[in-house]
């Protein structure tokens, strides 16, 4: 009797965290598909027969940021995420497999850099790149989300390449296989899973940076969340178009999320040693 | 098939010396087994002898190659790991081929090859499995495989039956000892247990803090250790070690443990320094004649009862054939085998030859 109520205390309470989660979401696809003057009446006019994709043709127009904001922050997500992989797995493996002196000194330099919280470093980073001639511009974007998710992507990858037991190199090495081979048939597919998750990672975090890239960007390189924060103004918010924009702009993220859902759960390594 | 010579190896980490000084024969076809509790350096030995470490001093000969410098594949050898290490992603086949394809044999050679180690492995319903698929044994024998396809020289082992249970142990030992018989490929074995290490070799190298104590046959580690250390590592239950006094009549000597006297073999000469005695638990005799002592302890294992008896100043576990009758607090007399008394230097703790 006691087990169940407790149960049933614990539907209650997942029910209702799942409708805190999912709520808005619901909330901003239903808006995104009503006229304006529906969203502004009171009570909201929730009339199906007034659904239409108008809104998401209008942000479409290209006159409108919003197709430009999404290429933009698929160029700075997608080259932020893979030069994080690169760089971030080749440290990782370094500072997971050879004894470098200082070799904590640098895994904890690495993790101080996430201890400043961003508006702290807002006003020097903006002088920084400024000085640099990189406002406005993609490659200053990227420069910054990678100082913030590599250190991250370090530390994810390096505690996975430490769980790779070392017999797997050395079984390699006695079976012939060069360094490079041991990392390109051994190590690397074997590491698949947590470079997907890192990856996918590191693409969402600087696909949905708003702060930063609000400080450093102007027209050219505005990313999807500028585009997005644009609609509203200061005499009036385009609700329906705003979130049809944001829709949009989550689409990418979900795509990467399921189709690499597999890769990220599957934990390849079981089986490789008995423990 | 090959020679193993190393020549004064040793290896040091930074300060720790996990070898030192290690001169090894290994004849060509010969199963070796380097036996030593944890920590003694054994395991350290064998990553030097393949390639895997490098050594800090000393010569390692194979035939009649030096191979200091050659690379672990160059010098033609096979491992098996304690942990089998075997590739996750890769299934039966592609692990047990996996040394052909770095070698860009053709597919079907690869092929070929795989399916005659698989049936000698009982491993062909098992090919397209993937690691974590398989029971320990199997992935055990997916590790010989891998190194078996290779056809080395020399097969190194490290404690390959750690992980496995007591049954499934004493079956890897036999098919083990098979695929030496059947290949006659020389081998190094390493293990912390004394019974596998007995079993398996043609001779036994016991190491202690990175030297070898003795190197001898089965045989000759367990009948003649040359030092205390080598008598108790060897042998299950334990040798007992008694530090006793020889004490010389004109008709008998004897050897005084506690309150009680051992007649012991008559000696020409009296040793100088004191000397210990060893008797392992199938020479000392429980019976009408002896010593009179009280039974402390019996445990039946079987084909054997173990059986340790008290007296004032001394005791003894005795091994009895079959099932005991006796039970705790019973009187008997205890006596030892003359010929089974082996006398250590005190001091030393080498085993001395008394005449």
């Amino acid at each position: 009797m006691k087990k169940n109520l407790s149960k049933v205390i614990l539907q209650i309470f997942l029910i209702s965290f799942i409708f805190l989660a999912l709520g808005p979401i619901l909330w901003a696809i239903v808006t995104s598909f009503l006229p304006l003057s529906s969203l502004t009446a009171k009570p909201i006019d929730l009339d199906p027969t007034k659904f239409s994709l108008r809104n998401y043709f209008e942000v479409l127009d290209t006159s409108r940021g919003l197709l430009s904001g999404l290429i933009n922050s698929m160029i700075i997500a997608t080259f932020t995420a893979s030069v994080a992989l690169v760089v971030g797995s080749a440290a990782a493996y370094a500072l997971a497999r050879l004894s470098l002196p200082g070799s904590n000194f640098i895994l904890l330099a690495i993790l101080a850099t996430q201890m400043f919280p961003g508006i702290v470093i807002a006003i020097p980073l903006f002088i920084v790149m400024s000085r640099l001639g990189m406002i406005d511009t993609h490659f200053g974007l990227m420069f910054v989300y990678l100082s913030f998710v590599l250190p991250i992507v370090i530390w994810i990858l390096k505690g996975f390449f430490e769980n790779i037991p070392i017999q797997l190199e050395k079984a390699a090495a006695i079976d012939g296989a060069t360094n490079s081979q041991t990392f390109r048939f051994i190590i690397l597919p074997i590491s698949l899973p947590p470079l997907f998750a890192t990856g996918v990672f590191a693409f969402i975090e600087s696909w949905n940076e708003f702060f930063f890239a609000i400080i450093l960007t102007r027209i050219n390189v505005k990313t999807a969340p500028i585009a997005i924060s644009e609609f509203a103004g200061q005499y009036r918010t385009l609700y329906g178009q705003m979130l049809a924009s944001a829709v949009l702009a989550s689409l990418p993220v979900v795509i990467l999320a399921i189709v690499f859902r597999k890769f990220i759960l599957e934990g390849f390594v079981e089986g490789a040693v008995k423990t | 098939m090959a020679t193993l010579k190393l020549v004064n190896v040793s290896k040091r980490f930074g300060e720790v010396i996990a070898c030192s000084n290690i001169d090894l024969v290994v004849n060509e076809g010969e199963f070796i087994t380097l036996l030593g509790p944890s920590g003694c350096g054994k395991t350290t030995l064998l990553n030097v002898v393949a390639g895997l470490e490098e050594l800090t001093e000393g010569e390692i000969w194979i035939e009649d190659r030096m191979v200091n410098d050659l690379s672990p594949y160059e010098r033609n050898l096979a491992m098996v790991f304690q942990n089998y290490a075997l590739y996750p992603h890769m299934t039966v086949a592609e692990n047990i081929g996996f040394s052909m394809r770095l070698r860009k044999r053709p597919k079907e050679e690869i092929a070929d090859r795989v399916g005659h180690v698989a049936q000698t492995l009982e491993l062909e319903k098992l090919l397209d499995r993937l690691p974590r698929e398989l029971s320990g044994g199997q992935q055990q024998r997916v590790a010989i495989g891998r190194a078996v396809i290779r056809e080395p020289t020399i097969f190194l082992f490290d404690e390959p039956f750690s992980n496995l249970d007591a049954a499934l142990r004493m079956r890897m030992r036999v098919e083990i000892k098979e695929l030496h018989q059947r290949l006659g490929t020389t081998s190094v074995f390493v293990t912390h247990d004394q019974e596998e290490a007995l079993s398996l070799s043609d001779r036994i190298a016991v190491m202690r803090f990175g030297r070898i104590e003795q190197f001898g046959t089965p045989e000759q580690v367990y009948s003649l250790p040359t030092s205390k250390y080598v008598a108790r590592f060897i042998g299950s239950p334990q040798l007992d070690i008694f530090e006793g006094d020889i004490e010389s009549t004109n008709e008998q000597m004897n050897y005084r443990i506690g309150t009680e006297r051992f007649p012991m073999p008559t000696l020409t000469q009296l040793p100088d320094k004191p000397v210990d005695l060893g008797v392992r638990p199938e020479h000392i005799l429980l019976g009408s004649e002896g010593a009179p002592a009280v039974v402390h302890l019996v445990q039946p294992i079987g084909p054997f009862t173990y059986v340790t008896v008290t007296w004032e100043g001394g005791n003894a576990t005795a091994r009895v054939s079959g099932v005991s009758r006796l039970r705790p607090r019973d009187k008997v007399n205890v006596s030892y085998d003359i010929t089974g008394m082996l006398f250590f230097d005190r001091e030393s703790s080498l085993r001395v030859e008394l005449n």
